[in-house]
């Protein structure tokens, strides 16, 4: 009985732990991929290049002297820009084409390999790191764990709370929510479709930047960090339901415990696999994924 | 605007005139490359032709069918991989590896088609994409198949007597004719009533049950149909360069494939081979010149999408068909 | 025009061009990736090249003729690597070629080598099988093998940490796993305990699933293989758990180098690796190429740099020793050649085309790496297993 609790603590709940914050780092990554799908119908496969610039945005302003505090709070700002500079200038010159999901995603994947040259040459092919702005760790159960990580899950969380807040008990929200379900309507209702199009966009945009900054001390910085997570970021989405905010981060969460768990169990280069046929079979059993989309859900 | 598919009553149809030029111009720059002795470019363009296989293979599927496979490099890999194989392991033999190639492509399609055609649009295209990434890693760490540094030393074979593949010139006519055949293959399929079939499938795949069809069958034959053709083009490829790597299998080669198509023309068949051996030639020159060329094949393939959707085919076989139908419209028959 | 004016004009140029054959430029192919995951390595094997090749131009060149690097890149992927060396070989006729980083593209380039009958030599590859089951009469190595570094290391370990117990963490793909095999066998036969071993993905993003088997094993020395961007992962993150009080973290030659150790930053200190080649080297020659080369690029050089400025004078020792470029003299003339380099004097056995050097033990320090030991060439090198010629 000794012997089971003691796998418990030391040996179980660290991996469980470190597989909530591999989770929610996952889940903003995830969060902002489904509600530009959820919305806009775009497949962005750019979104890890945009998760890459907002680190390299981070190393850039921590380059100019200020502190971590200051990236953390420019990024998302900066990160938006981009993005609807991007929703404008590139998507909106194919979205009206019936083609519309393959050629976006085409778009955004010629976008993707040009950025990730760009990238190369502004700065350099060599990993860059940022120092943790919380040093130092904590003893918990036994276990000795960052405290920066801590931070990140605590951040993390406040921002999935806020998103989902802003989707859902806002009139921005609303509106958002309406020019996805129906934007003739709402357009005649008085809904600025398309800078609510590009908006959107935008934030999506954002919180992979904010993903990007958040995670560059413990990932460092480096030109093709973006394929980091685009696998999992898409099948998370893709299970949780294209468009679904709750899905994203119930599948997030749950699908980066199984990981963590079952690498006590087999060698983890089975992750990605394992993920990959969890996939396949709710594709098969449910091709919408678990929730609906986020017009809906 | 005419369809450059069917032939005019009177005239041949645009994309049977891109058909001639390309062999034609095959067979013009072989004849130059001959008298100037030439190794290389015969070799690189032999190259551009066995991508241009694979290519095929991606517009049958995202041009004919509608569905985009971001990983089809896998099936051209595995074709290499098992040419590779019989060449070296068991015997030199062109015809032997061919048709091993053919059947392990067939059944390796018939799984994976089993897989990913229940899903459509950006699901399909994910699975694929994943499909490749997890088989193309089991090769990397598998020592038997020489894991990260693949497979060297596999030998020349004798095609027909006389023509072996490591004659640049022989090898390439033998590398034109198996893919122009595989294209002709494909546009006489088109024509025929499955060909028709998926055409339907691309159009609208929720009408087509109601006409009596099921388009499971065949989206899954089209499936294993692009998986031995990216096979055989694969198998094609340790026979001119002598070696395979894992690196065959990654999704730079399904990216460069999909660019190659839509650069060419989505749907022309035709176009993908235009595009594989304009993009490869670019890739080698501007290579040459700079270590950025990733930057400007991805521009130049974002402005293809964004004002070009139709590729370069696709947008000249149009304007080539008004002109060839000219004369009939005159007298008033359009 | 003047018939006698005109066949003096046939003459001067008939004999020009002939006489260029002999007296024209000596062409050095580069497969290089200048883009890429690897661009860093390339990059430091073209300053290397470059500073090499000025130099020898400067005093005169070889046997009189300059030396021209012409350079291609092979986006560290054979297939494009295989399609750039043919390319020298056919339309610039390069002489000999050099550059190739991974494996996979040394050991295919290596077979257009040898349909091209033309030399090759690698500067950066250190899979053992290079020069071993996979050697190739027309294939060099300049630089230390996998087996030297294991052998540098396992030495050093054994007279600093005795019975040491031992954890393995490596990449799991074939060279991580060679590499953590051939250390695992140097380090046994010396009386270090193995207490744990664990492979991780390629590219993995977070080690921190792997810290709970490492604690509970209580090793006192960690060896890992992982390289670039992965290394500053790894250690970083040891760093932020404390797993790296009170444990020695050894590791491959490729694991720290310069182009990762600034982003690694303090969780390197301390660590250990076995290396053919570091800056801080006492000898006048290499304080003198050091020197050179960081007035030269604004950066150290590494054992990519070093060993690629090598090649130039191992190829010019070879050409002025047989007194001609073609092929075949040329290698009889390279098999047991000695040249010196910025490391000493390095021998290159003719059995099997891999150099012999003295190999280090260092330590990093402060972005220093620091020599805490060192094995000579005789003891490092290992058996020759090339059966093919």
């Amino acid at each position: 009985m000794n012997q089971v609790l003691e796998w418990l603590q030391f040996v179980l709940a660290p991996q469980m732990i470190n597989g909530l914050s591999i989770g929610v780092a996952v889940v903003l990554m995830a969060l902002g991929l489904t509600i530009i799908f959820g919305l806009l119908d775009v497949i962005n496969m750019a979104h890890g290049e945009f998760y890459a610039i907002g680190a390299y945005v981070a190393v850039a302003i921590l380059g100019l002297g200020l502190s971590f505090w200051w990236a953390l709070l420019l990024t998302p700002v900066l990160m938006a820009a981009l993005g609807y500079v991007t929703e404008r200038g590139l998507i909106q010159r194919v979205f009206h084409s019936k083609d519309r999901h393959t050629l976006t995603l085409l778009l955004t994947f010629g976008v993707a390999v040009v950025l990730e040259d760009v990238l190369k040459i502004i700065f350099g092919a060599n990993p860059l790191r940022i120092e943790s702005p919380i040093p130092g760790g904590t003893e918990m159960l036994g276990l000795f764990f960052p405290n920066y990580r801590l931070f990140v899950m605590g951040m993390g969380g406040l921002v999935i709370v806020a998103v989902w807040l802003l989707v859902f008990r806002t009139s921005l929200g609303a509106m958002v929510r309406a020019a996805a379900f129906d934007r003739y309507m709402s357009a005649s209702l008085g809904v600025p479709v398309s800078r609510v199009y590009a908006g959107t966009f935008a934030f999506g945009v954002a919180l992979a930047g904010v993903a990007g900054v958040l995670l560059a001390p413990i990932y460092s910085v480096f030109p093709t960090m973006g394929r980091d997570f685009v696998l999992i970021a898409f099948s998370v989405v893709i299970i949780g339901g294209m468009g679904s905010i709750k899905g994203a981060v119930l599948a997030g969460l749950l699908l980066t415990q199984i990981q963590s768990i079952s690498s006590l169990f087999i060698s983890p280069v089975w992750n990605d696999p394992l993920l990959f046929g969890i996939m396949v079979l709710v594709l098969m059993w449910r091709p919408q994924g678990l929730f609906g989309k986020l017009g809906h859900a | 605007m005419p369809d450059p598919h069917i032939s005019s009553p009177r005239g041949p149809s645009a994309l049977r005139v891109f058909t001639y030029l390309f062999f034609f111009g095959a067979l013009c720059f072989a004849l130059l490359a001959k008298w100037m002795g030439d190794v290389f470019f015969l070799r690189l363009a032999t190259e551009a032709l066995i991508f241009g296989g694979l290519a095929l293979s991606v517009d049958l599927l995202l041009g004919r069918v509608g569905l985009l496979p971001l990983g089809q490099a896998l099936f051209f890999g595995l074709g290499a991989y098992v040419s590779a194989l019989v060449l070296k392991e068991w015997s030199a033999s062109f015809w032997l590896s061919m048709g091993i190639t053919l059947c392990v492509c067939a059944i390796a399609g018939l799984i994976g088609g089993v897989i990913a055609i229940r899903a459509k649009g950006v699901y399909f295209a994910l699975i694929s994409f994943g499909l490749a990434q997890v088989i193309s890693k089991i090769v990397f760490n598998t020592r038997e198949l020489g894991a990260s540094d693949g497979i060297i030393g596999v030998p020349a074979v004798a095609v027909v007597p006389g023509v072996d593949s490591g004659d640049p010139l022989g090898f390439f006519l033998v590398t034109l004719v198996i893919i122009l055949g595989l294209y002709v293959g494909l546009r006489y399929l088109m024509e025929t009533p499955m060909g028709r079939q998926l055409s339907a499938i691309r159009v609208n795949e929720h009408r087509v049950p109601f006409l009596g069809f099921d388009p499971w069958r065949f989206k899954l034959m089209a499936f294993v149909g692009a998986a031995c053709i990216a096979g055989v083009s694969g198998a094609l490829y340790p026979m001119l360069r002598g070696f395979v790597s894992p690196e065959l299998m990654f999704f730079q080669v399904s990216g460069n494939a999909v660019i190659n198509v839509i650069v060419g023309g989505t749907g022309t068949l035709i176009g993908p081979l235009y595009g594989s051996v304009l993009l490869t030639g670019l890739r080698s020159v501007v290579g040459s010149f700079t270590a950025h060329h990733q930057i400007v094949i991805g521009l130049l393939f974002v402005m293809v999408v964004i004002l070009f959707p139709r590729g370069l085919v696709g947008y000249l076989a149009p304007l080539l068909q008004n002109r060839l139908n000219l004369p009939t419209r005159n007298r008033g028959e359009l | 025009m003047n018939t006698k004016l005109i066949a003096t004009l046939v003459a001067g140029a008939a004999l020009s061009l002939g006489a260029a054959a002999q007296t024209g430029p000596i062409r050095i192919g580069v497969v290089t990736p200048l883009s890429g995951t690897y661009a860093g390595i390339g990059q430091q094997v073209k300053w290397g090249l470059d500073m090499a090749a000025n130099e020898i131009n400067a005093a005169g060149g070889v046997m009189g003729r300059r030396l021209e690097l012409i350079y291609e890149d092979e986006e560290a992927n054979p297939a494009v690597a295989v399609q750039k060396a043919e390319k020298l070989f056919q339309v610039s006729k390069v002489d000999f070629l050099t550059g190739t980083v991974n494996s996979g593209s040394t050991l295919a380039v290596g077979q257009v080598a040898e349909r091209n009958n033309r030399l090759i030599a690698t500067t950066v590859s250190f899979a053992d099988t290079i020069t071993a089951e996979k050697c190739s009469p027309n294939v060099f190595r300049v630089n230390a093998r996998a087996g030297m570094q294991s052998a540098a290391l396992a030495e050093w370990m054994a007279s600093t940490k005795p019975n040491a117990s031992v954890f393995y963490l490596g990449p799991d793909y074939e060279m991580g796993r060679s590499t953590v095999a051939a250390f695992k066998a140097a380090a046994e036969g010396k009386g270090a305990k193995t207490v744990g071993e664990v492979f991780a993905p390629l590219d993995n993003k977070d080690y921190s699933p792997f810290f709970g088997q490492m604690r509970s094993a209580r090793p006192s020395v960690i060896y890992t293989s992982v390289a670039g961007n992965d290394t500053v992962r790894l250690l970083t993150q040891m760093a932020e758990f404390g797993l790296s009080r009170n444990v020695q973290i050894v590791g491959a030659s490729g694991t720290v180098t310069s182009q990762n150790l600034s982003a690694i930053g303090k969780a390197a200190d301390g660590f250990v690796t076995g290396v053919g080649y570091t800056p801080n080297i006492d000898n006048p020659e290499n304080k003198k190429f050091v020197g050179a080369f960081e007035a030269a690029n604004k950066a150290k050089p590494d054992l990519y740099g070093a060993d690629s400025y090598g090649v130039l004078f191992f190829y010019k020792a070879a050409v002025e020793k047989a007194r001609s470029t073609d092929t075949d003299k040329v290698r009889a003339a390279m098999r047991g050649i000695q040249w010196a380099t910025p490391q000493g004097v390095k021998t290159m056995r003719a059995g099997d085309h891999q150099a012999m050097q003295d190999m280090y033990a260092v330590r990093v320090n402060s972005g220093q790496f620091e020599i805490v030991g060192k094995v000579p060439a005789s003891a490092a090198i290992g058996p020759d297993t090339c059966a093919k010629f």
